[in-house]
């Protein structure tokens, strides 16, 4: 077994074993979810033009689902290992640095892939309607999930330049311009000059765009094309600058 | 100009020469830390290969950044080293597979089962499963964890940590191993379990390079010492002779308020005298035979009415070589059973 598929192994494992690390991370998104629907569906009954004859509960479900996959808690747990001296263990061991960044990755992805379903299924609960199919939520969670395995870059990124576990558990609040910083509880167009203009530079905004448009348009291929970008180009950025920095990490 | 792996090393006080070749060479090994702070100056090593070697000194006198420099942790700011043949800095990857680690903070994953553990390590080092599973059980068995193998690390006492974090460090059967203060922290069960664990991983061809703050571990242990402290090295040889080079024995007068001036030149004037040296609350005389000279050193500080404590005779420890080198006592250091 490659080095990557052992320390992503043993990173899955750790997501099963410590579930208070991520059913947590949990009541964020669900609480918004309720929260939000509660607040708003009166204001945006289904009838309106942009829910396509959905409940408001399909428009905020993309963002829970940011909520859910956006953590710091590879970075919380690689800060851990860095504290804990086992992070030393792997340095010395003759591998290459990148597959413990990778290893935890892959751990990203298996964590992302169960948040996302069951804030999923709670959606759907909750009146949502998938309009691409079943096909289209296994691609929404996948999406999601993907976008999650490209957020956790921050985290190792600060767990490894600042060796402090509050830094790195500071570094998930990152999120939050980003996220609001969106058309996050309207459309582009109902949003001022000024955030639509915030709204439209801030990648994330695509992202949301195009999950969004899995839930209630259907499959827009143009919308899922720039989200798909986004979060490879994010994914790519951050996970080299992470790889750039284990590998210059005491050198 | 280095000595190739294959020559004969410089013969050290009270050694006899074996032929053995270099497992660890360092020249002028140093590393100076941001905001200038200089934890290694200059230090050069020759490490036999099959000899337990210590690293003697209190802590931060670079022990530890030492080791992190020759594990291929931290890149010296100057200096070179070769570890089992291979320099450190132009091929690191070479270093770690010929090398185990065992640092002072024990590096366990909480998570993982102490068999987990060892298997994962077998597969970083380029096992397979099997072969991997089978080394895993071997080294339990060694060690003698077989029986908590299946339980989570966090679930362990210090003693079990530290040995399956050594046997962690011996899953590849190295060449060399780093042990960095493998015993602080133990109860004195555990630590000479470790240290028969040591003797027995020497006893089949590993080099060991320990670094310690115990005397008598590195007393009972090391074939070679190097006392350290601020960085450098202050005195290097077998314990033997280390210890030859501060005489033969130390009477140790133990003040008990007596006042320390007009004791010391009470004392200063004995025969055979070789130092005197006054601490806080004794005076040390090294002499030549101490039991001897006890009726005198009675006789004199008797009729200058001195009233001290206990007069004691020992010989001359690892502790008075680093007096003697330093000018203070090893700090931190422990007496061990």
């Amino acid at each position: 077994m490659t080095e990557i598929a052992l320390l992503g192994r043993r990173a899955v494992r750790e997501v099963f074993r410590l579930p208070e690390a991520t059913v947590p991370t949990l009541f964020i998104p669900l609480f918004f979810l309720a929260v939000n629907i509660g607040q708003v569906s009166k204001t945006f009954p289904s009838s309106t033009p942009f829910l396509h004859g959905q409940g408001y509960v399909g428009f905020q479900l993309p963002v829970s689902l940011m909520f859910a996959v956006c953590t710091a808690t590879s970075g919380l747990a690689l800060v851990t290992e860095i504290d804990g001296g086992y992070f030393d263990k792997l340095l010395v061991a003759p591998i290459r640095r990148s597959s413990i960044i990778f290893g935890r990755l892959g751990a990203d992805l298996v964590r992302g892939v169960g948040t996302s379903t069951l804030v999923l299924l709670v959606g759907l609960a909750l009146g949502a309607r998938m309009r691409s199919g079943v096909a289209g939520a296994l691609v929404l969670v996948i999406l999601a999930a993907l976008w999650g395995v490209a957020y956790a870059g921050i985290g190792l990124l600060v767990a490894l330049r600042t060796r402090n576990v509050q830094a790195t558990n500071a570094s998930f609040l990152v999120f939050f311009p980003l996220l609001f910083l969106t058309p996050n509880f309207v459309p582009f167009d109902r949003l001022t000059p000024l955030m639509e203009g915030l709204a439209r530079a801030n990648p994330v905004s695509y992202v949301i765009e195009g999950l969004r448009s899995l839930v209630l348009q259907g499959w827009v291929p143009g919308k899922l094309a720039i989200c798909c970008g986004v979060i490879l180009v994010t994914g790519l950025l951050l996970t080299w600058l992470s790889v750039r920095a284990i590998e210059g990490y005491d050198r | 100009m280095h000595p190739s792996p294959a020559a004969q090393p410089a013969p050290r006080p009270g050694d006899r020469p074996n032929g053995r070749s270099h497992a660890i060479e360092a020249r002028g090994l140093t590393r100076t830390f941001k905001g200038g702070i200089e934890a290694v100056r200059g230090i050069d090593l020759d490490v036999r290969a099959g000899e337990i070697f210590g690293f003697l000194g209190p802590n931060g006198a670079g022990k530890t950044t030492t080791v992190r420099m020759l594990s291929t942790l931290l890149p010296p700011t100057e200096g070179t080293a070769r570890v089992a043949g291979v320099d450190v800095l132009a091929d690191p990857a070479e270093v770690r597979r010929r090398i185990g680690v065992a640092l002072q903070e024990i590096g366990l994953d909480p998570i993982q089962t102490g068999r987990e553990l060892l298997e994962l390590q077998c597969g970083l080092y380029g096992m397979g499963e099997s072969q991997a599973r089978a080394r895993a059980q071997e080294l339990l068995e060694l060690v003698g964890l077989t029986e908590a193998a299946d339980r989570r690390t966090k679930t362990y006492s210090g003693g079990m940590k530290r040995r399956l974090d050594l046997a962690s460090a011996l899953v590849h059967s190295p060449p060399v191993l780093f042990l960095d203060e493998p015993t602080t922290g133990l109860d004195p069960a555990s630590r000479l379990t470790v240290w028969d664990e040591m003797r027995r991983i020497n006893a089949a061809g590993t080099t060991v390079l320990l670094t310690t703050q115990y005397l008598e571990e590195a007393d009972q242990l090391c074939d070679c010492i190097a006392i350290i402290d601020a960085g450098r090295i202050v005195a290097e040889g077998t314990p033997a002779s280390l210890k030859a080079q501060i005489g033969h024995d130390v009477v140790s007068v133990s003040l008990d308020g007596a006042d320390p001036r007009a004791t010391r030149s009470t004392l200063e004037q004995l025969p055979n005298l070789e130092r005197i040296v006054l601490e806080p609350e004794e005076l040390l005389l090294y002499v030549d035979n101490g039991p001897a000279l006890i009726p005198e050193i009675v006789r004199r500080l008797d009729r200058e009415q001195l009233r001290v404590g206990a007069i004691s005779v020992a010989r001359p420890s690892l502790d008075d070589v680093f007096l003697q080198a330093t000018g203070r006592r090893l700090e931190g250091a422990e007496e061990q059973p």
